[in-house]
């Protein structure tokens, strides 16, 4: 890992008792099936993006899969990986919120508060990592679509950013659920969609500062690295990179 | 859901019961979809379910929840609560899926809640094709369907069904016997009949090998994308991510030849470029290094086998491979020295040669002596007991179908997988479609009788691929949303105004005779069937290899290198992990999600290599029109870096002429100029060997591509 580079054993909560979620995608796993891009589409309620939209730039996905080609053929690679938003630590997308609609809340999660966003897209402006998307028009779900809509997350009218949130209502639901148990969350009782979904089981995600959680054992290995951490933006997405 | 929770609401959740108690005022004002049962708002369900967007089978289990949808009561628009499906996952449960799905598994649910869906049975009015139905009553379709078919000799029904087996097939296996047709057939895309056939040559194997690559330490795979569009992606992703880094200290190495940088190369370590068709002599190029250098033990290969490699001519193996000798000796070498080495056959793209190409890459096991070893190859896991059923099988349709009277369809769409049928099919005096969408082949039905999405229908899936013997069920836990009927209960229906009364097999009943052949069963049949049921099916134990027995007949040689000045490209349309072979394209997630190759979406281009771009002076997103003997079709052009100088790729899924308001009209099918000529050992059209050349095309096409790297033309290199 480089030096400019946050290990993940230097997170820390300002609270003992709270989590700063994280996750670690192993790029040695993944496959590049996008199972994860359909999986959050399906539970964060993203707007379907017509031909005419995506042509202009105007696609919705949360996460996507970016793909690079190396060397040229017959001895050729392809070089992928799962892009979405990185949670940082140090967001440029926050301070350049006029209204305040972006921040970081205590768990470390980089929070979008839709009913604050004015639309001025200047977070979406300031994101090295192109993981902000802005509705330009109310979202449509011809009848009887809107039945598959999932009512733990907010419908984000035209004219309001929008982003991943690590799949916060799971988080919330989480929490409750232990709570109404009488116990402390567990590790892998939160799981994104994304994560939950991977058919190659390459994401991970839970408590950063939990050295014994599956995030942290994982963002902790010598193939971790951060995308465009010497940005200095402190990402809480780890990747592990391939190796041969 | 983690595997904890789920055994918490299988533990609570019975029969399709939806339970709590704030939705008691609403169902005495308006009757819930779900009969006797009450909802909480907010609270959701889990169910067991099974998936059936391609033949794997994977088990799932099914989020519901409260929704309300608007309905007409005396001319007011009301709104109406009903238990809607919002979310499927894996079952965890389930060996295949393990608790996770795939692109096309998770998106099924728009197929369920789709605004074009079927919404009742409908007659042709107009000339087929017209799209112009009228909407009849379900005793006037069934009456009338069942006195038309009365009327022609039964020998002469073709039953076109997938390769999915289950209660729905089993089903249709009895009602075509009662009534005296012959049994069904696929179609002969997408049903793994090469596959099958290279087990059983190879093997002697009745169904798909299981390849234990998760305890493989190397593995090469010759033709088989099985991180793509092939067989099992689900089942064969997790056990490669296993193989990856689920191991301590241990990193399996994957090899991957094929004439396409599918998403199999993505992940490997090493792609081998195949030229097409060159599959079979690669495999035995590697068995002549194997054999003749006496790399490897084995007490499998019998004398005759290893004599057959060594007695390969390797640089001629080599040159038909388009591959160079170094390159494959070295791989032959590598997979020989690992502890655990496994090879993968199979036939992404079907050529003329495959099921003796899969052969040949499934030999290459013996020769390493790996069958029923760890990380090596397993036989196919037994049916369940009790279900005496067969998995459909490829008949050679142009014929069949020339003579045939009446043609039910049943799952597939002949008209875009196979759409050489078309000519036959026009001249078939009955045609009846089950299709819950007005797809290509339903608009040219005489009769559309919809059947119930697969998340409204009760079902028993057994696996295309598991490593133990399984049923998957999806019992019913959510009422219909439509006039429609579940297919095998029609099939029912007809057989009785035949006059050839026949039971259906359900759920149950797969469950009850599983359990009646289960000698060691000790649970009584209700317990047995209650626990299937909550669980989302029955899984058997596994069981050790049997040992392979030889093949004793020769297996031929590699078909050569063709060329033919007039078409100099090799064309292959190949199955997306997408859309597979074109069945997903009509919903708006899958048509959204950038396709891996092209990052395309909502179109698919054709793919050419840099330095055909250059000759024919076309960057990406200018028209090319590719011209075959059997027609032509215009696509918009990807360069793509990866291609094979000479061979042009093309993926599947787009091009339908009717297939709901997100697919209809979208791009070209790649399957509509292919010149089907059969596959050798099978008779399944060999859809990977159509030639074409290439010229500029004439009309605008769209590509819009998704990754911004991506909508910069690409210089000429």
């Amino acid at each position: 890992m480089s030096d400019q580079l946050v290990p993940v054993s230097e997170i820390q909560s300002a609270d003992d008792n709270v989590p700063r979620w994280g996750m670690a995608i192993d790029l040695d796993r993944c496959t590049g099936c996008e199972a994860c891009v359909v999986a959050c589409h399906v539970e964060n309620n993203i707007p379907i993006a017509t031909e005419d939209d995506a042509a202009m730039g105007r696609s919705s996905h949360w996460i996507r899969i970016d793909r690079y080609y190396e060397g040229t053929f017959p001895d050729i690679k392809v070089k992928y990986r799962p892009v979405l938003c990185q949670q940082c630590d140090d967001a440029p997308c926050e301070p350049v919120c006029p209204v305040y609609a972006t921040y970081q809340n205590a768990e470390g999660l980089n929070v979008q508060v839709y009913n604050r966003c004015v639309g001025t897209r200047y977070c979406a402006n300031n994101c090295p990592y192109q993981v902000r998307v802005f509705n330009w028009f109310d979202p449509e779900w011809p009848e009887p679509l809107d039945l598959q809509l999932n009512p733990d997350v907010s419908i984000r009218p035209g004219g309001v950013m929008e982003k991943c949130t690590f799949c916060v209502q799971r988080i919330q639901r989480g929490k409750l659920d232990a709570q109404a148990e009488g116990r402390k969350v567990e590790d892998g009782d939160i799981q994104p969609a994304c994560v939950q979904g991977c058919p190659a089981e390459a994401m991970a995600f839970g408590d950063l500062t939990d050295p014994e959680s599956k995030v942290s054992q994982w963002a902790g290995v010598g193939r971790s690295t951060q995308l465009l951490g010497e940005l200095g933006t402190k990402p809480k997405v780890f990747y592990l990179e391939k190796s041969d | 859901m983690d595997r904890r929770n789920f055994f918490k609401l299988v533990g609570t959740a019975s029969g399709g019961a939806l339970t709590g108690a704030c939705g008691k005022q609403a169902q005495e004002l308006i009757p819930l979809l779900v009969p006797a049962t009450e909802i909480v708002p907010g609270a959701e369900e889990w169910h067991p379910s099974v998936c059936s967007s391609c033949a794997a089978g994977c088990g799932t289990i099914v989020r519901v929840m409260q929704a309300e949808r608007k309905i007409e009561v005396d001319g007011e628009t009301v709104r109406q609560p009903i238990a809607a499906i919002k979310k499927i996952e894996g079952n965890p449960l389930d060996p295949v899926s393990g608790g996770r799905l795939c692109a096309r598994g998770q998106a099924a649910v728009q197929g369920l809640y789709h605004p074009d869906r079927m919404t009742g049975p409908r007659r042709q009015a107009g000339a087929r094709g017209s799209g112009d139905f009228e909407l009849v009553d379900w005793e006037t379709a069934l009456s009338e369907v069942a006195a038309a078919l009365a009327g022609f000799d039964r020998r002469r029904i073709v039953y076109l069904t997938s390769a999915g087996m289950g209660t729905g097939s089993a089903t249709a296996a009895r009602f075509l016997d009662s009534i005296g047709a012959p049994p069904a057939s696929t179609i002969g895309v997408s049903d793994f009949a090469v596959e099958r056939r290279a087990s059983q040559l190879a093997f002697g194997w009745d169904g798909l090998p299981v390849y234990e690559i998760q305890d493989a330490t190397y593995a090469l795979s010759i033709g088989a994308d099985f991180l793509g569009g092939w067989a099992s992606p689900v089942f064969y992703s997790r056990r490669f991510g296993h193989m990856r880094r689920g191991r301590p200290g241990i990193r399996g190495k994957l090899v991957h030849a094929e004439s396409r940088f599918s998403q199999t190369a993505w992940s490997a370590d090493r792609w081998l470029p195949v030229a097409p068709g060159g599959e079979h002599a690669l495999a035995m190029a590697i068995g002549h290094v194997i054999a003749s250098d006496n790399l490897r033990e084995s007490d499998q290969a019998d004398e005759s086998l290893r004599q057959a490699f060594v007695a390969t001519d390797f640089s001629g193996a080599c040159k038909a491979s388009g591959l160079e000798e170094m390159r494959v000796r070295d791989v032959a070498r590598e997979l020989a020295a690992s502890t655990s080495p496994l090879v993968l056959g199979g036939a992404s793209i079907v050529r003329p040669g495959s099921s003796r190409a899969v052969t040949a890459a499934n030999e290459l096991n013996l020769l390493l002596g790996n069958i029923g070893a760890k990380g090596g190859v397993m036989p196919p896991a037994p049916l369940p007991g009790g279900l005496a059923a067969e998995r459909p099988a490829y008949r050679p349709l142009e014929e069949q179908i020339g003579k045939a009277e009446v043609v039910m369809i049943d799952g597939v769409n002949p008209l875009y997988a196979a759409p050489w049928l078309a000519g036959s099919l026009a001249k078939v005096k009955l045609v009846i479609s089950f299709a819950d969408f007005l797809d290509d082949s339903a608009a040219h039905a005489d009769w559309i009788l919809p059947d119930h999405h697969e998340l409204e229908a009760s079902a028993g899936v057994i696996p295309l691929i598991s490593p133990t013997p399984a049923l998957a069920g999806a019992p019913e836990f959510v009422k219909p949303l439509h006039e429609t009927r579940a297919t095998p209960d029609v099939l029912v229906d007809l057989a009785r105004r035949l006059d050839a009364a026949i039971e259906p097999v359900t759920l149950d009943s797969a469950y009850a005779s599983i359990h009646g052949q289960a000698a060691d069963e000790e649970s009584a049949p209700a317990d047995f069937i209650d626990q299937a049921r909550r669980q989302g099916g029955w899984w058997g134990r596994e069981r050790p290899a049997d040992a392979p027995r030889t093949r004793t007949e020769p297996l031929g040689d590699w078909d050569p290198p063709v060329s033919d000045p007039a078409y100099p490209f090799a064309f292959q349309p190949y199955p997306t992990l997408q859309f597979g072979f074109g069945g997903q394209s009509h919903l708006p997630w899958l048509q959204q999600l950038p396709d891996p190759a092209s990052s395309a979406v909502w179109n698919l281009p054709v793919e050419i290599d840099p330095a055909t771009a250059e000759q024919l002076d076309v960057r990406n997103g200018d028209t090319l029109r590719v011209i075959s003997p059997s027609g032509e079709l215009e696509a918009p052009v990807y360069v793509n870096p990866t291609a094979i100088p000479g061979v042009v790729s093309m993926p599947i899924g787009q091009g339908h002429g009717t297939f709901g308001r997100y697919a209809s009209g979208q791009g070209a099918n790649p399957l509509s100029i292919v010149d089907p000529v059969p596959e050798q050992e099978t008779g399944a059209p060999a859809f990977g060997a159509t030639r074409v050349r290439l010229e500029k095309g004439t009309t605008k096409q769209r590509l819009v591509q998704y990754a911004a790297v991506d909508r910069q033309p690409r210089p000429h290199r």
